[in-house]
């Protein structure tokens, strides 16, 4: 060592570059995990291949390819939402990793929310990715469809040709899609948050997995214990306050499948959207912070 | 009075065991102090409960009793992390940065960062002699200079304290005396270092204050020279004595009353020996 | 232990908070039409474990696009019971897809009916005839669920009118249908002009027809369609319009 000396920053409590760097970290970590391309490839060959869907007509073939579509995009997302958060801390401890990193002076909360940071943005950047290659194949196909309409329709009448045109248009890209990807990304975020959550009790990668899986399929239905729960009395007192236990402790994630209705051409309300968002982002905030919560109490 | 660099007070550590009434004491009432500047050794066979403690004094883990303090400041608080390096026993970085790019996350931990991080990278990775494998992936490298890595890291915010478990486990003769080097130079620079080792030899070398741990109790604890010096001997090392010499000397040990324990040819040690014949082959 | 209490006590607290706030979610989802699936045994048997499990995890609209292609073949070897049962199982995944409704319906009540009464093995024509009309009600109550699942557009109302005017020459139904659908947003621009001709057709409200119709012809060139006029002419006559009051001949 030289005789220079080193400036230290003087410590903060909370420092945005700490938590950037554990983000940007946590973010080339996931980059380089097979499963990720195994399943972002598999969801562009699922969107990619529905182009050859010649034998139906084009509401057909539309409508297909946006539910084949918007469908892999939520397989992929709620997946690596999983998979990916299931490992963060297990792998960090594992490798000894952690030890290094709680060692400086880096408080536990930015740690895990530098972790979560991490995973939600590799999640936007494959719901972005995804809606590129769909919207592309999507344009490609309604552009195609719309030059063979204007050829065989070439000595019809001016309003018979912007009917079709409208038709095929309206049956093509519909604005609803929008608010119904980031409700897909919101739902992979809140499942996401609650992996890290599980993961910090959890003893084995496995054991996070097989619980999310649970989780994932109770979460769904959810909303039919918690009407039950509510509306039906005729039940008995176990019943009950099993199906109370349901509606209090499982997020009701049917609520975040608003894209099979969009898909099928259904409009959602502005005010829709927006409850489900906040939803959607008030689920996250918590589960991260109980996971905070109980991750300071962990023993490393 | 400046504050110790480390102080240890009635520490206890008992670890439950999940659907078992009985429970692991892992530590029992130590009581430790570590002054700065000074290298203190802190000795024991496995699961004597070494890594407990200093994972106690690094925050990662919370005492069931008692208080751990560095530089005054209690081991609970993030604060008290900026003034201390660790290496833990067999790190593993993450494998896909470069020795660059872990250096320059972990400065980034620490609130580093511009040319103040550059500079510093450049130093340490001369400093651990990992300058021309800056650019490789951890993937690739050996265990040595995992190590080597690992203590760059330790010492990227230029701590006052570093704290190393089992430093040279599983590091070859070698490797293991550039690490030796390298906590005697920490030293020269009045860096206080706490270490745990089961590797006796190496700790004579380096230590100045041990502690034996055994079963998570302090059961020895002082300066290195005088818990090893046998207070009624004294060892003298002669080169080219005839014999004539040595025979006169046994006459006059044997005359005022003392006795002669042993005498024996000096033997250099395997180590160097082992670290000549590797080291000093001829140039071809 | 403590911190494991704090935490359920949390998670139980939020509950009780997010609560009320699916419900709001929830409501507003039926008030929108969305969510007309319900998870109960009579779907769990209708699609079989594997579509169930699927259609339960979130990927119901994909389920329903195979069991469509599974349709769509069973329709080119015309079996079809099997399209029948299929497009039940499709329409109750996807109630909000217009375009299954309306495939439903098409196939029954255009390719199945034709298919019944030119069907060889069944050489009583009452019979045959029976069958047709079998699959006429058929076609008009997956129209019917449809709209009850999709008030809100107007293309099955569309649909639907066409099947009372082509298969039941029931004209009065089809204007009305025609007329609901001119209302809605997203309707054609004939639907108006349609109510109106089907209209023109029943007995004892031709005076109705004729004001519908003549208001359309003075809004413009635009809707003076060779039809139109036709049935304006048609109706001047059986009206007995004065005439002063009808409208030009077209310039030959």
């Amino acid at each position: 060592m030289s005789d220079q000396t080193v400036v230290v920053a003087r410590h903060r409590t909370f420092s945005f570059s700490r938590l950037f760097a554990i983000t940007t970290n946590t973010l080339t970590e996931l980059t380089r995990l097979k499963v990720f391309y195994v399943l972002l490839v598999f969801a562009l060959v699922l969107i990619g291949s529905s182009i050859f869907m010649a034998q139906f007509s084009f509401q057909q073939e539309f409508q297909i390819l946006k539910d084949v579509s918007l469908g892999a995009m939520s397989i992929f997302t709620s997946l690596l939402a999983i998979v990916a958060a299931a490992r963060l801390i297990p792998q960090d401890v594992e490798d000894r990793t952690i030890y290094t990193i709680l060692a400086k002076p880096v408080p536990r909360l930015e740690y895990l929310l530098g972790k979560i940071a991490g995973v939600l943005l590799l999640l936007a950047i494959s719901t972005l990715v995804m809606s590129a290659v769909f919207l592309f194949v999507l344009y490609a196909r309604e552009q195609s469809v719309i030059q063979m309409t204007l050829r065989q329709m070439s000595g019809a009448p001016r309003e018979q040709v912007d009917d079709a045109l409208r038709a095929i248009r309206s049956s093509a890209l519909n604005i609803d899609l929008f608010p119904g990807i980031i409700i897909i990304y919101l739902k992979a975020s809140l499942l996401a948050a609650l992996t890290l959550f599980v993961s910090t009790f959890a003893t084995t990668n496995i054991f996070t997995i097989v619980v999310m899986a649970f989780i994932y399929f109770i979460g769904h239905l959810q909303a039919t214990a918690r009407e039950y729960w509510l509306h039906e009395h005729s039940s008995g007192w176990i019943t009950r306050v099993f199906l109370a236990i349901v509606a209090l402790l499982f997020p009701d994630l049917q609520a975040f499948n608003l894209v099979d209705d969009i898909v099928a051409g259904a409009a959602i309300s502005i005010a829709l959207f927006l409850k489900t968002a906040v939803l959607g982002i008030f689920y996250t905030a918590i589960y991260t912070l109980l996971a905070a919560f109980v991750f300071y109490g962990k023993e490393l | 009075m400046t504050d110790p660099a480390i102080a240890v007070r009635g520490l206890t550590k008992i670890f439950p065991i999940p659907f078992h009434r009985q429970s692991i004491v892992a530590v029992r009432d130590l009581d430790l102090r570590v002054e700065p500047g000074e290298v203190y050794g802190l000795l024991g066979p496995n699961g004597s409960g070494k890594s407990t403690t200093l994972k106690i004094i690094l925050g990662l883990v919370s005492p069931t009793r008692g208080c751990t303090e560095i530089f005054g400041r209690d081991s609970r608080l993030v604060k008290s992390r900026e003034a201390v390096g660790f290496l833990p026993e067999n790190p593993y970085f993450y494998k896909y940065l470069s020795g660059e790019e872990t250096l320059r996350f972990f400065g980034r931990l620490c609130g580093l960062g511009g040319a103040g991080l550059k500079n510093r990278m450049d130093e340490l990775l001369e400093l651990v002699g990992l300058t021309n494998a800056r650019k490789r992936r951890l993937g690739t490298y050996s265990k040595g200079m995992l190590q080597r890595i690992g203590l760059a890291q330790a010492l990227i915010h230029d701590p006052r304290l570093v704290v190393l478990d089992e430093p040279t486990a599983g590091v070859d003769p070698a490797g293991s005396r550039e690490i030796r080097d390298l906590i005697l130079d920490l030293k020269r620079r009045g860096i206080t270092v706490l270490l745990s080792s089961h590797l006796l030899a190496q700790a004579q070398e380096i230590c100045d204050h041990v502690g034996i741990l055994a079963d998570g109790v302090l059961v020895r604890e002082g300066r290195l020279q005088e818990l090893i010096a046998i207070e009624n001997q004294t060892e003298l090392v002669i080169a080219n004595a005839s014999s004539d010499l040595v025979e006169e000397i046994e006459s006059l040990i044997k005359r005022s009353n003392a006795e002669l324990v042993a005498r024996r040819r000096s033997t250099t040690t395997l180590e160097k020996l082992f670290l000549d014949a590797t080291t000093e082959r001829p140039r071809s | 232990m403590i911190r494991l209490v704090l935490v359920l006590l949390t998670l139980f607290a939020f509950g009780a908070i997010k609560l009320p706030v699916e419900q709001v979610i929830f409501a507003q989802h039926r008030q929108e039409n969305l969510r007309g699936v319900e998870f109960n045994l009579d779907l769990r048997e209708k699609l079989g474990q594997l579509g169930f499990i699927a259609a339960l995890s979130g990927f119901r609209a994909i389920v329903a696009d195979g069991l469509f292609i599974q349709a769509h073949v069973a329709w080119e070897r015309t079996e079809w019971g099997r399209v029948l049962l299929l497009f039940r199982q499709i329409t109750t995944l996807q109630p909000r897809a217009i375009l299954f409704w309306d495939m439903a319906a098409w196939h029954m009540a255009w390719n199945a009916s034709v298919a019944a009464m030119n069907d060889r093995t069944q050489p009583r024509l009452a019979l045959r005839v029976k069958a047709q009309r079998e699959y006429f009600a058929l076609g008009k109550d997956f129209l019917e669920r449809g709209i009850k699942n999709n008030p809100d557009r107007p293309h099955l109302y569309e649909t639907l009118a066409t099947v009372y005017k082509e298969k039941y020459k029931d004209h009065e139904h089809a204007s009305a249908l025609f007329a609901e659908a001119s209302a809605l947003p997203g309707a054609q621009s004939f639907d108006r002009r349609f109510s109106a001709y089907e209209l023109s057709y029943c007995e004892g409200r031709e005076r109705e027809a004729y004001d519908r119709l003549r208001q359309l012809y003075n809004e413009g060139e635009k809707e003076r369609l060779p039809t139109l006029i036709t049935r304006l002419k048609f109706l001047e006559n059986k009206l007995g319009i004065p005439q002063d009051q009808r409208i030009p001949d077209r310039a030959p």
